[in-house]
């Protein structure tokens, strides 16, 4: 189900007190898309990793349609993310001795016993509809641009809301970028999912629906 | 409740301690992971760290192999010096060490003793309540193995019926025991005394080997016997039997040509009249009487603090490892807080996670403490053959139910312990994990 955010009041200090992030505002339509640019340090990464509710000393309010997740508990934010977000990451994070479709249903195991085998068929579907198609074979062995596919498939596969990218085309060259930025939001639009990524990437950032500049922690503008 | 467990047989006590032990692990096994499946998680990190992994399931299987091996060997020990002794029920010797003499007519180590006269030995071989009263002889070896001059009723107890070959029938026969390194048919010149100090050459005595004895398990498997007759006449004495019988072997001896014995092994016809026997026998300044199984009881007794020392360093070491273990599960742990924060930014529950650390750790130790059982089995085989080896005693030394027990509980502990590290990943911040 598709969720759109509105977040109030986001202040993220370091253990010293020092403030990382301070947005007072930010609001996203479901179904939409926005970058997040900004200067490396700005605290990019910070503010999509609150948004996933990951951030321990987050104050402010962070709500996907009607859940606030700085209302809840580590276990309930926990929960929210398996059914709601999806995570795509710069470098894969991927379980290199597993295969693609594997580590693309990799969620299916912590996932009740009845559902797993349904999780896992979706994950290699999506792994199909993104062009991977040897899903045995340990993702060790793939190219950057397969790997960060593998990367999407896990992240969509529980047909979450959100999806949440940071910086997913970083690591590839410029032709592979592009590919997966085309079959990312051909997805994403499809399926009427929320994204936000935080970038670098021109080419990505320009396609989005919105693009937000942060700079020293806070929302500036462009 | 206490009447219960003693209305247990002991294999079933054994079993019900065991499983006793192990239940910390196999509840945590089924509560932590119900309803997940960590297990492809755990596979994986255990492959990515394979070398790191693989040195620390050898560390561990080393430490727990010593550890059960010592103690099974010293059970061994325990057991293969009781079993030497079996076959001697009762000793007469001159007053002394019970301690010296025990050693010297069962384990056949060098001593010097006093000897019973003719008159005293006829005492006990003629009492009504003994079955067989054999005198024993040292003095003499040949190549290390020590010459024993006693009877062959007395070779027939010992090691029931010659296994090749046959009794002696003549002065200058002699039977070896199951280990000596000569052939029945060999013949040898015997030296006076044993070991360094023997003097070769000494009798110029020739002795053919008739027989040998079947496996006792104690030192007379090393052991040349021949009569007791011959040990006398080597060394210039009476023979034990007037000049007109002087061939005679064996029972009964003439007292007044018994040139003194320092030991007289003594079967009685009834458990009662052995005690009967060491009562009789016992007599202040001139036999003492002994049970070579009371003696070594008491000696086990004296060397029990030492054996409740080496238990209290097993558990100890166990302890330390334990300790080690953890240190090295939590640095291992760092090695894959990445995946672990990746699994908590998917949305898997903290119980999840902390299944897949706990399976990982569990899989090293239990892996672990197998291979040192594996490694325990083949230490104890090898300590065992040394030990044999170097006594005499034959130490049949095997991985029982303590040791079970002892690595049962070592897994277990480090099982329930092994969370520690599993919350220690949980206690991190996510973020960091991610960007580590």
């Amino acid at each position: 189900m598709t969720l759109s955010l509105n977040l109030s009041d986001l202040m993220v200090t370091a253990p010293g007190g020092r403030v990382l992030l301070n947005v007072p505002s930010l609001q996203l339509a479901a179904g939409q898309t926005l970058g997040i640019a900004g200067p490396s340090g700005a605290g990019k990464s910070t503010l999509l990793f609150a948004l996933a509710g990951l951030v321990d000393n987050q104050r402010g309010r962070v709500r996907w349609g009607g859940d606030d997740l700085g209302a809840m508990r580590p276990a309930q934010r926990a929960a929210f993310r398996q059914d709601h977000i999806g995570m795509i990451f710069q470098d894969f994070m991927l379980f290199d001795e597993l295969g693609g479709a594997a580590n693309a249903g990799i969620a299916a195991l912590f996932q009740p016993r009845a559902a797993r085998a349904h999780f896992r068929k979706r994950a290699a579907e999506r792994l199909t509809r993104l062009g991977v198609a040897d899903g045995a074979r340990p993702v060790a062995t793939y190219s950057g641009g397969e790997r960060q596919r593998v990367a999407v498939a896990r992240a969509m596969a529980a047909g979450a809301g959100v999806l949440l990218a940071d910086e997913p085309t970083a690591s590839l060259h410029r032709d592979a970028a592009d590919a997966l930025t085309d079959d990312l939001l051909r997805d994403v639009r499809e399926s009427g999912t929320t994204m936000i990524v935080v970038s670098h990437d021109a080419g990505m950032l320009g396609r989005m629906d919105r693009v937000v500049y942060l700079r020293d922690g806070g929302l500036a503008d462009a | 409740m206490l009447e219960l467990w003693h209305g247990f047989s002991a294999t079933a006590q054994d079993v019900v301690t065991l499983c006793a032990l192990a239940l910390p692990i196999a509840a945590l096994g089924v509560v932590l992971p119900r309803g997940f499946a960590p297990i492809p998680l755990i596979r994986a990190i255990l492959w990515r760290f394979r070398w790191a992994n693989a040195l620390f399931v050898l560390l561990i299987a080393v430490s727990v192999g010593l550890g059960v091996a010592l103690l099974a060997q010293e059970r061994g020990l325990r057991a293969g010096t009781a079993a030497a002794a079996d076959k001697f029920d009762l000793i007469i010797a001159a007053p002394g060490s019970e301690v010296t003499m025990m050693l010297a007519s069962v384990y056949l180590q060098p001593a010097d003793a006093g000897l019973l006269d003719g008159v005293t030995y006829a005492s006990i071989a003629t009492d009504a309540r003994v079955a067989m009263a054999a005198p024993l002889a040292f003095g003499d070896s040949y190549q290390g193995a020590p010459i024993v001059g006693t009877t062959a009723e007395f070779v027939t107890h010992l090691a029931g019926p010659i296994a090749q070959g046959r009794i002696w029938g003549d002065h200058a026969d002699a039977v070896i025991g199951a280990d000596v390194p000569l052939a029945v048919g060999d013949g040898f010149e015997p030296a006076h005394g044993v070991g360094d100090v023997a003097e070769h050459d000494a009798h110029g005595e020739e002795f053919h080997v008739v027989g040998r004895l079947a496996p006792t398990g104690s030192p007379w498997d090393r052991a040349i016997i021949v009569p007791v007759e011959t040990v006398w006449e080597t060394h210039g004495l009476a023979n034990g039997h007037r000049p007109e019988v002087a061939e005679q072997l064996g029972p009964p001896f003439d007292p007044e040509y018994f040139p003194g014995t320092p030991a007289v092994v003594v079967r009685a016809t009834s458990i009662g009249a052995t005690y009967g026997l060491k009562s009789s026998f016992a007599r202040a300044g001139e036999t003492m009487a002994f049970f070579p199984g009371s003696v070594l009881a008491s000696l086990y007794a004296v060397m029990g603090d030492v054996r409740q020392a080496m238990s209290l360093m097993a558990v100890v070491t166990q302890i330390l490892v334990a300790a080690s273990v953890l240190l090295g599960l939590f640095i291992l742990s760092q090695l894959f807080q990445r995946q672990m924060a990746l699994l908590q930014a998917l949305g898997a529950p903290r119980r999840f996670v902390l299944s897949v650390v706990w399976g990982y750790a569990n899989t090293l130790v239990v892996a672990g403490a197998m291979l040192g059982l594996i490694i325990g089995f083949a230490s104890v085989a090898i300590l065992s053959d040394i030990v044999s080896e170097r006594t005499g005693v034959r130490v049949v030394a095997e991985i029982g139910w303590s040791e079970f027990h002892l690595v049962a509980g070592f897994v277990s502990c480090v099982s329930l312990l092994s969370v520690v590290p599993g919350f220690a990943v949980l206690s991190r911040s996510i973020v960091s994990g991610l960007r580590a």
